[in-house]
């Protein structure tokens, strides 16, 4: 199955504040699914599949119509959290086409918090059911808190410094700088404004947090024979990985592992799956709803030890052009746009191509990491044909 | 903290969590076949696949495992009430179990901490008892 897919075309709306698009989240999606089949040198007629993750607002059956699709052939979402969902969507186009579901399939998401509610705001409620019962009758409300609780325990068990949260901030900022598709283009951050910005929960930072945005990206996937016909340098799905660790699912922060990114099983998964280890990998981008889970999933996907955090990601190892592992090239949730995850699937796929603003030289390998610290996580390994 | 709660919002009950959010003890789920102590209660018992249960009441000590001061309110109702501390709490009886809650003052990982409950009586059922935190004598 390795390497039996590829993604031929990417695209994006242009990305907002939330509450500033123009545009309904509807139409940002209709408008992103169109640039990345003109990307791929197709035409909608030959889309025969849809996937996303998270919400099912923009429909298969109204999307395919409103665009005029071809006859679909494969539809799916992945189940839970959010972000972490962007990987296993790849992953799910990646099986539809290799197996012979489909031929042509999207993977796509759009999200327009202005139009449908900013993710930074919890729900004023009443009455709180299911698993949220046990945590939003004490303020716990927003993700922001999940993981400053999962990242605050981390911290104490691994001895990690405040600074190495910094770090992800820092170089998601610096790369932002070189990307005008960014919505913190022209906004530098030092890390005397990192300290100094408010506390949103402790340890985050205002700075440790993604941004709130209307906007949508989506790439198509063909199988590889298909893709050598496309205008662009077609990137191969060398393997991609989704899941959860043994009980990981347990809710209310009982799961056995806590604290944890629950990406063990995941990273076990890909590397395997894969052939290759950490070290053969040229760039990564590891979803950033908060600073903290990133720190936790680097360390999970055997790039360092945790104990060893702070000393793989200080120095500026995170960053464009010097460092070892530069993360987040496009300015990712945090300073380019927060597209649930899907904008970091399009940058893993920009560096293969070569078409990166902080483009790392050689790439063979890109990762993409989706979601850490919500279950089931998931990732995908991009990489030549 | 009722404050918190209010605005934040009571639990909904159901005849598996009732007990926990209504006692005003530590009241775990406890499998009637296996002995399995089991947080948050569920349907099925995760050891054996058992669906009676019975409850066992822990006592109410236990030992700071991570914590958070909210500083930006999540809602407007919780905005007159930051910053306010969340504290996630592993029970001395049954370490693998986490409990979340309040608490007033300093906190640290490692601190010893007791438990209080709150009381919000409602309209259409029983008394609801928050279980919260406070630092060990
Ligand atoms: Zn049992």
């Amino acid at each position: 199955m390795r390497g039996a897919s590829a993604v031929v075309g990417v695209g994006e709306s242009a990305y907002y504040r939330w509450g500033e698009a123009p545009d309904t989240e509807f139409q940002l999606a209709c408008a992103a699914i169109r640039r990345a089949v003109a990307d791929a040198g197709l035409e909608l007629t030959d889309v025969d599949g849809l996937v996303s993750y998270m919400e099912p607002r923009n429909d298969p059956l109204r999307l395919s119509a409103a665009l005029d699709t071809g006859p679909l052939a494969f539809t799916a979402q992945t189940f839970g959290g959010g972000g972490n969902g962007a990987g296993a969507a790849v992953t799910l186009a990646d099986a539809a086409v290799t197996a012979g579901y489909a031929g042509c399939v999207v993977v796509f998401r759009a999200l327009a918090q202005g139009q449908f509610g900013r993710f930074g705001v919890g729900r004023s409620e009443t009455r709180v059911g299911g698993n949220a019962a046990f945590t939003a009758p004490y303020g716990l409300k927003t993700p922001a808190h999940v993981t400053a609780l999962q990242t605050a325990a981390y911290m104490h068990d691994h001895g990690v410094g405040q600074d190495s949260l910094a770090e992800v901030a820092l170089a998601s900022y610096a790369h932002a700088q070189r990307n005008p598709r960014a919505v913190a283009y022209g906004e530098p951050l030092t890390r005397e404004m990192y300290h100094a910005s408010r506390w949103i929960a402790e340890p985050f930072h205002l700075y440790d947090c993604c941004r709130e945005t209307d906007g949508a990206a989506a790439i198509v996937v063909v199988a590889a024979d298909r893709a050598r016909d496309c205008p662009h340098v077609p990137v191969s799905i060398v393997a991609g990985a989704h899941g959860l660790e043994r009980r990981g699912g347990v809710a209310a922060f009982c799961d056995p592992d806590f604290p944890t990114a629950h990406y063990g099983h995941v990273a076990e998964q890909l590397w395997t799956r894969a052939g290759v280890s950490p070290r053969d990998v040229g760039v990564a981008q590891f979803y950033e709803n908060f600073t903290g889970p990133v720190l936790m999933a680097i360390a999970e996907m055997g790039f360092c030890e945790p104990d060893g955090l702070d000393e793989f990601v200080g120095g500026g190892n995170l960053q464009w052009p010097h460092g070892g592992l530069p993360l987040n090239t496009s300015g990712g949730n945090l300073a380019e746009a927060y597209v649930h995850g899907m904008g970091n699937v399009v940058e893993a796929v920009r560096q293969n191509r070569g078409e990166s603003t902080c483009q790392v030289e050689d790439v063979e390998l890109s990762l993409l990491v989706s979601g850490p610290g919500y279950a089931p996580g998931s990732a995908v390994l991009f990489g030549r044909m | 903290m009722r404050e918190i709660v209010e605005a934040g919002g009571l639990p909904l009950l159901t005849p598996v969590n009732e007990a926990w959010f209504t006692s005003g003890e530590v009241a775990i789920q406890c499998c009637a076949s296996c002995t399995t102590l089991q947080h948050p209660p569920e349907e099925v018992c995760h050891a054996c696949g058992g669906t009676e249960f019975e409850i066992r009441v822990l006592r109410p000590r236990g030992t700071v495992v991570s914590h958070t001061v909210v500083h930006h309110a999540p809602s407007p109702a919780l905005a007159a009430f930051v910053p306010y501390t969340i504290v996630l709490v592993s029970l001395d009886d049954a370490p693998h179990i986490r409990v979340v809650g309040n608490i007033d003052g300093p906190v640290s990982i490692g601190m010893r901490v007791a438990a209080h409950w709150e009381e919000f009586p409602t309209d259409e059922g029983p008394t609801i008892r928050l279980i919260q935190w406070h630092r060990m004598a």
